[in-house]
Protein backbone atom coordinates (compact mmCIF):
# COMPACT_ATOMS: atom_id res chain seq x y z
CA UNK A 1 0.00 0.00 0.00
CA UNK A 2 1.24 3.51 -0.87
CA UNK A 3 1.31 6.21 1.81
CA UNK A 4 -1.29 8.93 1.23
CA UNK A 5 0.99 11.57 2.71
CA UNK A 6 4.72 11.50 3.17
CA UNK A 7 6.82 14.25 4.70
CA UNK A 8 10.56 14.22 4.12
CA UNK A 9 13.22 16.30 5.87
CA UNK A 10 10.91 19.18 6.57
CA UNK A 11 12.42 22.34 8.08
CA UNK A 12 10.78 25.52 9.22
CA UNK A 13 12.68 28.33 10.89
CA UNK A 14 11.46 31.62 12.30
CA UNK A 15 14.54 33.71 11.67
CA UNK A 16 17.20 31.97 13.77
CA UNK A 17 14.62 30.17 15.86
CA UNK A 18 13.86 26.56 15.04
CA UNK A 19 10.18 25.95 14.32
CA UNK A 20 10.64 22.32 13.40
CA UNK A 21 13.70 20.57 12.09
CA UNK A 22 14.34 17.52 9.94
CA UNK A 23 10.83 16.14 10.34
CA UNK A 24 9.78 12.91 8.62
CA UNK A 25 6.40 11.24 8.58
CA UNK A 26 4.46 8.72 6.53
CA UNK A 27 0.71 8.47 6.74
CA UNK A 28 -1.09 5.49 5.23
CA UNK A 29 -4.78 5.52 4.25
CA UNK A 30 -6.99 4.93 7.25
CA UNK A 31 -4.17 5.60 9.66
CA UNK A 32 -4.03 8.08 12.54
CA UNK A 33 -0.70 9.64 13.44
CA UNK A 34 -0.44 11.51 16.72
CA UNK A 35 2.09 14.26 17.35
CA UNK A 36 2.82 14.94 21.03
CA UNK A 37 5.17 17.20 22.91
CA UNK A 38 5.17 20.06 25.39
CA UNK A 39 4.20 23.63 24.62
CA UNK A 40 6.69 25.20 22.22
CA UNK A 41 8.01 21.87 20.99
CA UNK A 42 7.01 22.67 17.39
CA UNK A 43 3.88 20.53 17.07
CA UNK A 44 1.72 23.31 15.70
CA UNK A 45 4.46 24.60 13.40
CA UNK A 46 4.78 21.08 12.02
CA UNK A 47 1.06 20.56 11.37
CA UNK A 48 0.69 24.05 9.91
CA UNK A 49 3.66 23.44 7.61
CA UNK A 50 2.31 20.19 6.21
CA UNK A 51 -1.27 21.41 5.79
CA UNK A 52 -0.54 24.50 3.71
CA UNK A 53 -1.06 27.07 6.48
CA UNK A 54 2.66 27.85 6.68
CA UNK A 55 5.37 27.76 4.05
CA UNK A 56 8.20 25.49 5.22
CA UNK A 57 11.78 26.47 4.35
CA UNK A 58 12.84 23.16 2.89
CA UNK A 59 11.75 19.55 2.61
CA UNK A 60 9.21 17.59 0.65
CA UNK A 61 5.52 16.94 1.15
CA UNK A 62 4.13 14.27 -1.17
CA UNK A 63 0.38 13.74 -1.37
CA UNK A 64 -1.06 10.72 -3.13
CA UNK A 65 -4.20 11.78 -4.95
CA UNK A 66 -5.81 8.91 -6.83
CA UNK A 67 -2.42 7.24 -7.39
CA UNK A 68 -0.88 10.47 -8.58
CA UNK A 69 1.92 11.83 -6.40
CA UNK A 70 1.62 15.57 -5.90
CA UNK A 71 4.55 17.55 -4.59
CA UNK A 72 2.59 19.87 -2.34
CA UNK A 73 5.29 22.52 -2.03
CA UNK A 74 5.85 22.89 -5.74
CA UNK A 75 2.34 23.08 -7.16
CA UNK A 76 0.62 26.32 -8.13
CA UNK A 77 -1.24 28.40 -5.57
CA UNK A 78 -4.58 27.67 -7.24
CA UNK A 79 -4.09 23.88 -7.22
CA UNK A 80 -2.86 24.09 -3.65
CA UNK A 81 -5.96 25.94 -2.52
CA UNK A 82 -8.16 23.53 -4.47
CA UNK A 83 -6.49 20.61 -2.66
CA UNK A 84 -6.95 22.38 0.67
CA UNK A 85 -10.66 22.80 -0.11
CA UNK A 86 -11.26 19.27 -1.35
CA UNK A 87 -8.66 16.70 -0.34
CA UNK A 88 -7.46 18.21 2.93
CA UNK A 89 -9.23 19.47 6.02
CA UNK A 90 -7.98 21.37 9.03
CA UNK A 91 -9.72 21.28 12.39
CA UNK A 92 -8.56 24.20 14.52
CA UNK A 93 -8.19 24.06 18.27
CA UNK A 94 -10.48 27.06 18.56
CA UNK A 95 -13.55 26.31 16.41
CA UNK A 96 -14.13 30.04 16.02
CA UNK A 97 -11.02 30.13 13.82
CA UNK A 98 -12.51 27.59 11.44
CA UNK A 99 -16.10 28.83 11.30
CA UNK A 100 -17.87 31.93 10.06
CA UNK A 101 -19.74 33.11 13.12
CA UNK A 102 -22.17 35.42 11.32
CA UNK A 103 -23.33 32.68 8.97
CA UNK A 104 -25.78 29.97 10.06
CA UNK A 105 -24.60 26.46 10.97
CA UNK A 106 -26.00 25.14 7.68
CA UNK A 107 -24.31 27.90 5.71
CA UNK A 108 -20.99 27.01 7.32
CA UNK A 109 -21.33 23.37 6.36
CA UNK A 110 -22.42 24.25 2.83
CA UNK A 111 -19.49 26.54 1.99
CA UNK A 112 -17.08 23.83 0.90
CA UNK A 113 -19.82 22.15 -1.14
CA UNK A 114 -20.64 25.30 -3.05
CA UNK A 115 -16.99 26.12 -3.57
CA UNK A 116 -16.64 22.90 -5.55
CA UNK A 117 -19.68 23.67 -7.64
CA UNK A 118 -22.80 22.33 -5.91
CA UNK A 119 -25.69 24.49 -7.07
CA UNK A 120 -28.83 22.67 -5.97
CA UNK A 121 -30.26 24.13 -2.78
CA UNK A 122 -32.39 21.07 -2.00
CA UNK A 123 -29.50 18.64 -2.34
CA UNK A 124 -27.16 20.89 -0.35
CA UNK A 125 -29.77 21.06 2.40
CA UNK A 126 -30.03 17.25 2.48
CA UNK A 127 -26.25 16.91 2.77
CA UNK A 128 -26.20 19.44 5.61
CA UNK A 129 -28.83 17.45 7.54
CA UNK A 130 -26.91 14.24 6.95
CA UNK A 131 -23.78 15.79 8.44
CA UNK A 132 -25.52 17.42 11.37
CA UNK A 133 -26.85 13.97 12.16
CA UNK A 134 -23.37 12.45 11.86
CA UNK A 135 -21.86 14.89 14.32
CA UNK A 136 -24.88 14.63 16.61
CA UNK A 137 -26.17 18.17 16.36
CA UNK A 138 -29.95 18.47 16.47
CA UNK A 139 -31.43 19.21 13.03
CA UNK A 140 -33.49 22.04 14.47
CA UNK A 141 -30.29 24.04 15.02
CA UNK A 142 -29.45 24.14 11.30
CA UNK A 143 -30.39 27.80 10.83
CA UNK A 144 -28.95 29.05 14.12
CA UNK A 145 -25.79 31.07 14.26
CA UNK A 146 -22.66 29.36 15.61
CA UNK A 147 -22.35 32.01 18.30
CA UNK A 148 -25.40 30.50 19.98
CA UNK A 149 -23.65 27.10 20.17
CA UNK A 150 -21.77 25.65 23.13
CA UNK A 151 -18.03 24.93 22.89
CA UNK A 152 -18.53 21.24 22.22
CA UNK A 153 -21.20 21.86 19.60
CA UNK A 154 -18.97 24.41 17.88
CA UNK A 155 -16.20 21.84 17.63
CA UNK A 156 -18.59 19.25 16.21
CA UNK A 157 -19.86 21.82 13.73
CA UNK A 158 -16.31 22.57 12.66
CA UNK A 159 -15.71 18.88 12.10
CA UNK A 160 -18.86 18.60 9.96
CA UNK A 161 -17.89 21.69 7.98
CA UNK A 162 -14.54 20.13 7.20
CA UNK A 163 -15.66 16.61 6.42
CA UNK A 164 -18.59 17.47 4.17
CA UNK A 165 -16.53 17.23 0.96
CA UNK A 166 -15.06 13.87 2.06
CA UNK A 167 -11.44 15.00 2.30
CA UNK A 168 -8.84 12.24 2.41
CA UNK A 169 -6.45 13.75 4.95
CA UNK A 170 -7.56 15.51 8.11
CA UNK A 171 -5.25 17.68 10.19
CA UNK A 172 -6.35 18.38 13.75
CA UNK A 173 -4.61 20.81 16.06
CA UNK A 174 -5.67 20.05 19.64
CA UNK A 175 -9.28 19.34 18.64
CA UNK A 176 -10.33 18.82 22.25
CA UNK A 177 -8.28 21.60 23.85
CA UNK A 178 -10.32 23.89 26.05
CA UNK A 179 -13.26 21.52 26.40
CA UNK A 180 -14.31 19.93 29.68
CA UNK A 181 -13.63 16.22 30.07
CA UNK A 182 -17.11 14.88 29.38
CA UNK A 183 -17.44 16.96 26.22
CA UNK A 184 -13.90 15.92 25.30
CA UNK A 185 -14.91 12.29 25.64
CA UNK A 186 -17.90 12.86 23.37
CA UNK A 187 -15.79 14.54 20.69
CA UNK A 188 -13.17 11.80 20.88
CA UNK A 189 -15.87 9.17 20.60
CA UNK A 190 -17.26 10.95 17.56
CA UNK A 191 -13.85 11.33 15.94
CA UNK A 192 -13.03 7.67 16.48
CA UNK A 193 -16.35 6.67 14.94
CA UNK A 194 -15.83 8.93 11.89
CA UNK A 195 -12.26 7.76 11.38
CA UNK A 196 -13.40 4.13 11.27
CA UNK A 197 -16.57 4.75 9.27
CA UNK A 198 -15.05 6.97 6.59
CA UNK A 199 -11.59 5.43 6.61
CA UNK A 200 -10.00 8.83 7.24
CA UNK A 201 -6.28 9.44 7.40
CA UNK A 202 -5.56 11.81 10.26
CA UNK A 203 -2.65 13.77 11.66
CA UNK A 204 -3.58 14.88 15.16
CA UNK A 205 -1.58 17.17 17.39
CA UNK A 206 -2.13 17.12 21.13
CA UNK A 207 -0.29 17.61 24.37
CA UNK A 208 -2.74 15.17 25.93
CA UNK A 209 -1.33 11.61 25.82
CA UNK A 210 -4.74 10.13 26.62
CA UNK A 211 -6.23 11.68 23.49
CA UNK A 212 -3.40 10.34 21.36
CA UNK A 213 -3.56 6.91 22.91
CA UNK A 214 -7.27 6.69 22.22
CA UNK A 215 -7.13 7.79 18.58
CA UNK A 216 -3.66 7.27 17.15
CA UNK A 217 -2.02 4.24 15.58
CA UNK A 218 1.42 5.81 15.34
CA UNK A 219 3.02 8.53 17.38
CA UNK A 220 5.73 11.15 16.94
CA UNK A 221 7.21 12.72 20.09
CA UNK A 222 8.60 16.21 19.56
CA UNK A 223 10.94 18.31 21.65
CA UNK A 224 12.65 21.60 20.73
CA UNK A 225 11.42 21.33 17.16
CA UNK A 226 12.71 17.81 16.54
CA UNK A 227 11.21 14.34 16.62
CA UNK A 228 12.92 12.54 19.48
CA UNK A 229 11.02 9.30 19.19
CA UNK A 230 8.44 7.74 16.90
CA UNK A 231 6.76 4.40 16.37
CA UNK A 232 3.60 2.48 17.11
CA UNK A 233 1.50 4.32 19.65
CA UNK A 234 1.13 1.52 22.21
CA UNK A 235 4.76 0.55 21.91
CA UNK A 236 6.12 4.04 22.45
CA UNK A 237 3.78 4.84 25.31
CA UNK A 238 4.25 1.49 27.07
CA UNK A 239 7.98 1.30 26.57
CA UNK A 240 9.35 4.79 26.06
CA UNK A 241 13.04 4.83 25.09
CA UNK A 242 13.96 8.50 25.00
CA UNK A 243 14.29 10.21 28.36
CA UNK A 244 11.89 12.97 27.34
CA UNK A 245 9.22 10.46 26.33
CA UNK A 246 9.71 8.71 29.64
CA UNK A 247 9.21 12.01 31.43
CA UNK A 248 6.12 12.76 29.35
CA UNK A 249 4.55 9.36 30.04
CA UNK A 250 5.29 9.53 33.73
CA UNK A 251 3.84 13.05 33.99
CA UNK A 252 0.33 11.93 33.11
CA UNK A 253 -1.96 12.41 36.07
CA UNK A 254 -3.65 9.27 37.27
CA UNK A 255 -7.17 9.54 38.56
CA UNK B 1 -4.41 83.72 -12.18
CA UNK B 2 -7.71 81.98 -11.55
CA UNK B 3 -9.24 85.18 -10.32
CA UNK B 4 -8.21 86.99 -13.44
CA UNK B 5 -9.74 84.28 -15.63
CA UNK B 6 -12.90 84.27 -13.60
CA UNK B 7 -13.12 87.99 -13.93
CA UNK B 8 -12.56 87.80 -17.66
CA UNK B 9 -15.33 85.23 -18.03
CA UNK B 10 -17.73 87.27 -16.02
CA UNK B 11 -16.99 90.34 -17.98
CA UNK B 12 -17.45 88.75 -21.35
CA UNK B 13 -20.43 86.75 -20.02
CA UNK B 14 -19.13 83.70 -21.83
CA UNK B 15 -21.84 81.18 -22.41
CA UNK B 16 -19.33 78.75 -23.87
CA UNK B 17 -17.11 76.39 -21.84
CA UNK B 18 -15.88 77.99 -18.65
CA UNK B 19 -12.24 78.68 -19.46
CA UNK B 20 -10.87 78.20 -15.99
CA UNK B 21 -11.41 74.48 -16.33
CA UNK B 22 -9.80 72.04 -18.72
CA UNK B 23 -12.32 70.37 -21.04
CA UNK B 24 -14.66 68.26 -18.85
CA UNK B 25 -12.97 69.42 -15.63
CA UNK B 26 -10.16 66.83 -15.28
CA UNK B 27 -6.71 67.61 -16.64
CA UNK B 28 -5.49 65.64 -19.65
CA UNK B 29 -2.97 63.54 -17.70
CA UNK B 30 -5.62 62.35 -15.30
CA UNK B 31 -7.97 61.54 -18.17
CA UNK B 32 -5.22 59.53 -19.85
CA UNK B 33 -4.63 57.58 -16.63
CA UNK B 34 -8.34 56.83 -16.33
CA UNK B 35 -8.63 55.85 -20.00
CA UNK B 36 -5.80 53.38 -19.51
CA UNK B 37 -7.68 51.87 -16.57
CA UNK B 38 -10.83 51.76 -18.71
CA UNK B 39 -9.09 49.93 -21.53
CA UNK B 40 -7.67 47.40 -19.11
CA UNK B 41 -11.10 46.96 -17.56
CA UNK B 42 -12.66 46.37 -20.97
CA UNK B 43 -10.02 43.76 -21.79
CA UNK B 44 -10.77 41.82 -18.58
CA UNK B 45 -14.56 41.98 -18.19
CA UNK B 46 -15.62 42.28 -14.55
CA UNK B 47 -12.08 42.68 -13.20
CA UNK B 48 -11.64 45.62 -10.83
CA UNK B 49 -8.83 47.88 -12.00
CA UNK B 50 -7.40 50.18 -9.33
CA UNK B 51 -7.00 53.80 -10.40
CA UNK B 52 -5.85 56.93 -8.72
CA UNK B 53 -9.17 58.60 -8.03
CA UNK B 54 -9.13 62.41 -7.84
CA UNK B 55 -10.87 64.80 -5.53
CA UNK B 56 -13.94 66.01 -7.34
CA UNK B 57 -16.00 69.10 -6.52
CA UNK B 58 -18.70 66.94 -4.90
CA UNK B 59 -18.76 64.60 -1.91
CA UNK B 60 -17.86 60.92 -2.15
CA UNK B 61 -20.99 58.89 -2.63
CA UNK B 62 -22.46 61.42 -5.05
CA UNK B 63 -21.00 59.84 -8.14
CA UNK B 64 -17.38 60.93 -8.10
CA UNK B 65 -16.34 57.67 -9.78
CA UNK B 66 -18.96 57.96 -12.49
CA UNK B 67 -18.12 61.63 -13.09
CA UNK B 68 -14.42 60.85 -13.54
CA UNK B 69 -15.21 58.08 -16.04
CA UNK B 70 -17.65 60.31 -17.92
CA UNK B 71 -15.12 63.13 -17.96
CA UNK B 72 -12.50 60.83 -19.46
CA UNK B 73 -14.86 59.56 -22.17
CA UNK B 74 -16.42 62.87 -23.23
CA UNK B 75 -15.56 64.45 -26.56
CA UNK B 76 -16.94 67.70 -27.92
CA UNK B 77 -19.40 65.76 -30.13
CA UNK B 78 -20.94 63.80 -27.27
CA UNK B 79 -24.51 64.16 -26.11
CA UNK B 80 -24.82 63.50 -22.39
CA UNK B 81 -27.74 62.16 -20.41
CA UNK B 82 -27.59 61.79 -16.64
CA UNK B 83 -30.11 59.82 -14.63
CA UNK B 84 -30.52 59.21 -10.93
CA UNK B 85 -32.75 56.25 -10.04
CA UNK B 86 -34.04 56.43 -13.61
CA UNK B 87 -35.07 60.09 -13.40
CA UNK B 88 -33.56 62.99 -15.35
CA UNK B 89 -34.90 65.67 -13.02
CA UNK B 90 -33.54 64.71 -9.61
CA UNK B 91 -30.92 66.78 -7.82
CA UNK B 92 -27.96 64.52 -8.52
CA UNK B 93 -28.80 64.14 -12.20
CA UNK B 94 -29.44 67.84 -12.74
CA UNK B 95 -26.24 68.84 -10.92
CA UNK B 96 -23.99 66.47 -12.83
CA UNK B 97 -25.58 67.47 -16.14
CA UNK B 98 -25.00 71.14 -15.32
CA UNK B 99 -21.45 70.35 -14.21
CA UNK B 100 -20.56 68.98 -17.64
CA UNK B 101 -22.55 71.65 -19.44
CA UNK B 102 -20.39 74.19 -17.65
CA UNK B 103 -17.00 72.47 -17.85
CA UNK B 104 -17.29 70.84 -21.28
CA UNK B 105 -19.98 72.87 -23.00
CA UNK B 106 -21.43 69.73 -24.52
CA UNK B 107 -24.97 69.07 -25.57
CA UNK B 108 -27.18 67.31 -23.04
CA UNK B 109 -30.43 65.46 -23.47
CA UNK B 110 -33.08 63.63 -21.53
CA UNK B 111 -33.92 61.33 -24.43
CA UNK B 112 -32.23 57.95 -24.02
CA UNK B 113 -32.01 57.34 -27.77
CA UNK B 114 -30.28 60.67 -28.45
CA UNK B 115 -27.52 60.30 -25.87
CA UNK B 116 -24.06 58.98 -26.68
CA UNK B 117 -22.99 58.81 -23.03
CA UNK B 118 -25.42 58.07 -20.22
CA UNK B 119 -24.24 58.40 -16.65
CA UNK B 120 -26.50 56.54 -14.30
CA UNK B 121 -27.08 56.03 -10.64
CA UNK B 122 -28.88 52.78 -9.79
CA UNK B 123 -30.80 52.12 -13.03
CA UNK B 124 -30.41 50.97 -16.60
CA UNK B 125 -32.73 52.84 -19.00
CA UNK B 126 -35.78 50.86 -20.18
CA UNK B 127 -35.05 51.63 -23.82
CA UNK B 128 -32.64 49.15 -25.43
CA UNK B 129 -29.20 50.77 -25.81
CA UNK B 130 -27.22 50.61 -29.05
CA UNK B 131 -23.61 50.14 -30.15
CA UNK B 132 -22.92 53.87 -30.26
CA UNK B 133 -23.71 54.40 -26.61
CA UNK B 134 -21.70 54.23 -23.39
CA UNK B 135 -23.41 53.60 -20.08
CA UNK B 136 -21.45 54.88 -17.06
CA UNK B 137 -22.47 53.53 -13.65
CA UNK B 138 -21.79 55.22 -10.32
CA UNK B 139 -20.59 52.55 -7.91
CA UNK B 140 -20.46 52.87 -4.12
CA UNK B 141 -18.83 49.50 -3.26
CA UNK B 142 -17.21 47.69 -6.18
CA UNK B 143 -16.18 44.54 -4.30
CA UNK B 144 -18.99 41.93 -4.38
CA UNK B 145 -17.23 39.89 -1.70
CA UNK B 146 -16.73 42.86 0.65
CA UNK B 147 -19.50 41.97 3.08
CA UNK B 148 -18.45 38.32 3.21
CA UNK B 149 -14.68 38.66 3.42
CA UNK B 150 -13.43 41.91 4.92
CA UNK B 151 -9.74 41.42 3.99
CA UNK B 152 -9.01 43.08 0.65
CA UNK B 153 -5.89 40.96 0.06
CA UNK B 154 -7.98 37.85 0.54
CA UNK B 155 -10.76 38.95 -1.84
CA UNK B 156 -8.12 39.69 -4.46
CA UNK B 157 -6.85 36.17 -4.10
CA UNK B 158 -10.37 34.76 -4.25
CA UNK B 159 -10.99 36.58 -7.53
CA UNK B 160 -7.66 35.49 -8.94
CA UNK B 161 -8.36 31.83 -8.15
CA UNK B 162 -12.12 31.96 -8.85
CA UNK B 163 -12.89 30.92 -5.28
CA UNK B 164 -16.49 31.97 -5.29
CA UNK B 165 -18.15 29.41 -3.00
CA UNK B 166 -18.78 32.05 -0.35
CA UNK B 167 -20.91 34.09 -2.77
CA UNK B 168 -23.42 31.25 -2.93
CA UNK B 169 -23.30 30.95 0.85
CA UNK B 170 -24.85 34.42 0.91
CA UNK B 171 -27.63 33.29 -1.42
CA UNK B 172 -28.03 30.11 0.64
CA UNK B 173 -28.53 32.22 3.76
CA UNK B 174 -31.10 34.30 1.90
CA UNK B 175 -33.17 31.27 0.91
CA UNK B 176 -32.85 29.75 4.36
CA UNK B 177 -34.05 32.90 6.09
CA UNK B 178 -36.71 34.03 3.64
CA UNK B 179 -37.62 31.06 1.48
CA UNK B 180 -36.33 32.87 -1.60
CA UNK B 181 -33.33 34.91 -2.65
CA UNK B 182 -34.01 38.18 -0.87
CA UNK B 183 -31.23 40.23 -2.50
CA UNK B 184 -33.16 42.71 -4.63
CA UNK B 185 -30.46 45.17 -5.69
CA UNK B 186 -26.70 44.92 -6.26
CA UNK B 187 -27.46 41.31 -7.17
CA UNK B 188 -24.12 39.61 -7.92
CA UNK B 189 -23.38 38.58 -11.50
CA UNK B 190 -20.74 36.55 -13.27
CA UNK B 191 -19.16 38.34 -16.22
CA UNK B 192 -17.92 36.45 -19.27
CA UNK B 193 -18.02 33.24 -17.18
CA UNK B 194 -15.07 34.42 -15.10
CA UNK B 195 -15.26 37.32 -12.65
CA UNK B 196 -18.02 37.82 -10.12
CA UNK B 197 -19.03 41.45 -10.23
CA UNK B 198 -21.18 43.86 -8.28
CA UNK B 199 -23.48 45.52 -10.81
CA UNK B 200 -23.76 48.59 -8.51
CA UNK B 201 -27.04 48.99 -6.67
CA UNK B 202 -29.31 48.62 -9.70
CA UNK B 203 -32.49 46.64 -9.01
CA UNK B 204 -32.13 42.98 -9.99
CA UNK B 205 -34.92 43.75 -12.46
CA UNK B 206 -32.20 45.42 -14.57
CA UNK B 207 -29.71 42.55 -14.36
CA UNK B 208 -30.87 40.81 -17.57
CA UNK B 209 -30.32 44.08 -19.48
CA UNK B 210 -26.58 43.87 -18.81
CA UNK B 211 -26.34 40.56 -20.62
CA UNK B 212 -25.31 40.83 -24.28
CA UNK B 213 -25.86 44.58 -24.27
CA UNK B 214 -24.60 46.29 -27.47
CA UNK B 215 -23.47 49.36 -25.47
CA UNK B 216 -20.22 49.70 -23.56
CA UNK B 217 -20.84 49.53 -19.81
CA UNK B 218 -18.32 51.27 -17.55
CA UNK B 219 -18.32 51.27 -13.75
CA UNK B 220 -16.53 53.90 -11.66
CA UNK B 221 -16.11 53.84 -7.88
CA UNK B 222 -14.48 57.09 -6.75
CA UNK B 223 -14.00 56.55 -3.04
CA UNK B 224 -12.93 52.93 -3.50
CA UNK B 225 -10.71 53.86 -6.46
CA UNK B 226 -11.82 51.05 -8.74
CA UNK B 227 -12.93 50.89 -12.36
CA UNK B 228 -14.48 47.90 -14.08
CA UNK B 229 -16.33 47.29 -17.29
CA UNK B 230 -18.48 45.06 -19.46
CA UNK B 231 -17.59 45.20 -23.17
CA UNK B 232 -20.41 45.08 -25.74
CA UNK B 233 -22.13 41.73 -26.28
CA UNK B 234 -20.67 40.09 -23.16
CA UNK B 235 -22.39 37.32 -21.30
CA UNK B 236 -23.54 38.47 -17.85
CA UNK B 237 -25.35 35.91 -15.72
CA UNK B 238 -26.96 36.41 -12.33
CA UNK B 239 -25.94 33.88 -9.69
CA UNK B 240 -28.58 31.42 -8.52
CA UNK B 241 -29.35 27.83 -7.56
CA UNK B 242 -30.72 25.16 -9.90
CA UNK B 243 -33.86 24.86 -7.79
CA UNK B 244 -34.05 28.57 -6.99
CA UNK B 245 -33.41 30.20 -10.37
CA UNK B 246 -32.79 33.93 -10.73
CA UNK B 247 -36.02 35.91 -10.85
CA UNK B 248 -35.84 39.58 -11.99
CA UNK B 249 -39.19 40.20 -10.24
CA UNK B 250 -41.42 43.21 -10.70
CA UNK B 251 -44.12 44.97 -8.71
CA UNK B 252 -47.48 43.50 -9.84
CA UNK B 253 -48.82 46.86 -10.99
CA UNK B 254 -49.05 49.15 -13.99
CA UNK B 255 -47.56 52.63 -14.24
CA UNK B 256 -50.40 54.94 -13.23
CA UNK B 257 -49.22 57.60 -15.70
CA UNK B 258 -48.39 55.75 -18.90
CA UNK B 259 -49.89 52.36 -18.08
CA UNK B 260 -46.67 50.47 -18.87
CA UNK B 261 -46.78 46.89 -17.74
CA UNK B 262 -43.13 45.99 -18.16
CA UNK B 263 -41.07 48.86 -16.74
CA UNK B 264 -39.51 49.16 -13.30
CA UNK B 265 -41.88 51.01 -10.98
CA UNK B 266 -41.44 53.45 -8.09
CA UNK B 267 -43.94 53.22 -5.28
CA UNK B 268 -45.38 56.56 -4.22
CA UNK B 269 -47.44 57.14 -1.09
CA UNK B 270 -50.13 59.58 -2.14
CA UNK B 271 -51.81 60.52 1.15
CA UNK B 272 -51.89 59.92 4.89
CA UNK B 273 -54.31 56.98 4.54
CA UNK B 274 -51.66 54.74 3.04
CA UNK B 275 -52.93 55.01 -0.54
CA UNK B 276 -50.20 54.44 -3.01
CA UNK B 277 -49.59 54.48 -6.70
CA UNK B 278 -46.87 53.17 -8.94
CA UNK B 279 -45.09 55.09 -11.67
CA UNK B 280 -42.21 54.33 -14.03
CA UNK B 281 -38.84 55.05 -12.45
CA UNK B 282 -37.46 55.84 -15.94
CA UNK B 283 -38.99 59.30 -16.47
CA UNK B 284 -37.89 59.60 -20.08
CA UNK B 285 -39.45 56.25 -20.97
CA UNK B 286 -42.69 57.30 -19.31
CA UNK B 287 -42.82 60.75 -20.98
CA UNK B 288 -42.03 59.25 -24.37
CA UNK B 289 -44.89 56.79 -24.03
CA UNK B 290 -47.29 59.61 -23.13
CA UNK B 291 -46.10 61.63 -26.11
CA UNK B 292 -46.60 58.68 -28.47
CA UNK B 293 -50.18 58.36 -27.26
Amino acid sequence: MEPILSVQNLNKYYGDQVGCKNMNMTLYPGEVVGVVGESGSGKTTFINSISGNLNPDSGKILINKDNEIINFLEISESLKRLLIRTELAFVHQNPRDGLRLDISAGGNISERLMSIGHRNYGNIRQTIFKWLDKVEIDKSRVDDFPRTFSGGMLQRLQIAKNLVTSPKIIFMDEPTGGLDVSVQAKILDLLRKLVRELNLSVVIVSHDLAVIRLLADKIIVMKNGEAVESGLCDQVLDDPQHSYTQLLVSSVLQV
Amino acid sequence: MNNVLKFKNKKANVAAQDEIYNFAYLDENTKRMIRRALIKALCIPGYQVPFSSREMPMPYGWGTGGVQVTSSCLTTDDVLKVIDQGADDTTNAVSIRNFFKKTANIETTETTGDASIIQTRHRIPEKQLNEKQILVYQVPIPEPLAFLEPRYQETKKMHALSEYGIMHVKLYEDITKNGHIETAYAYPVKTNDRYIMDPSPIPKFDNPKMNNNPAIQLFGAGREQRIYAIPPYTEVTSLDFEDYPFDPSKAPHKCSICGSNDSFLDEIITDDDGNRSFICSDTNYCNQRMKDK
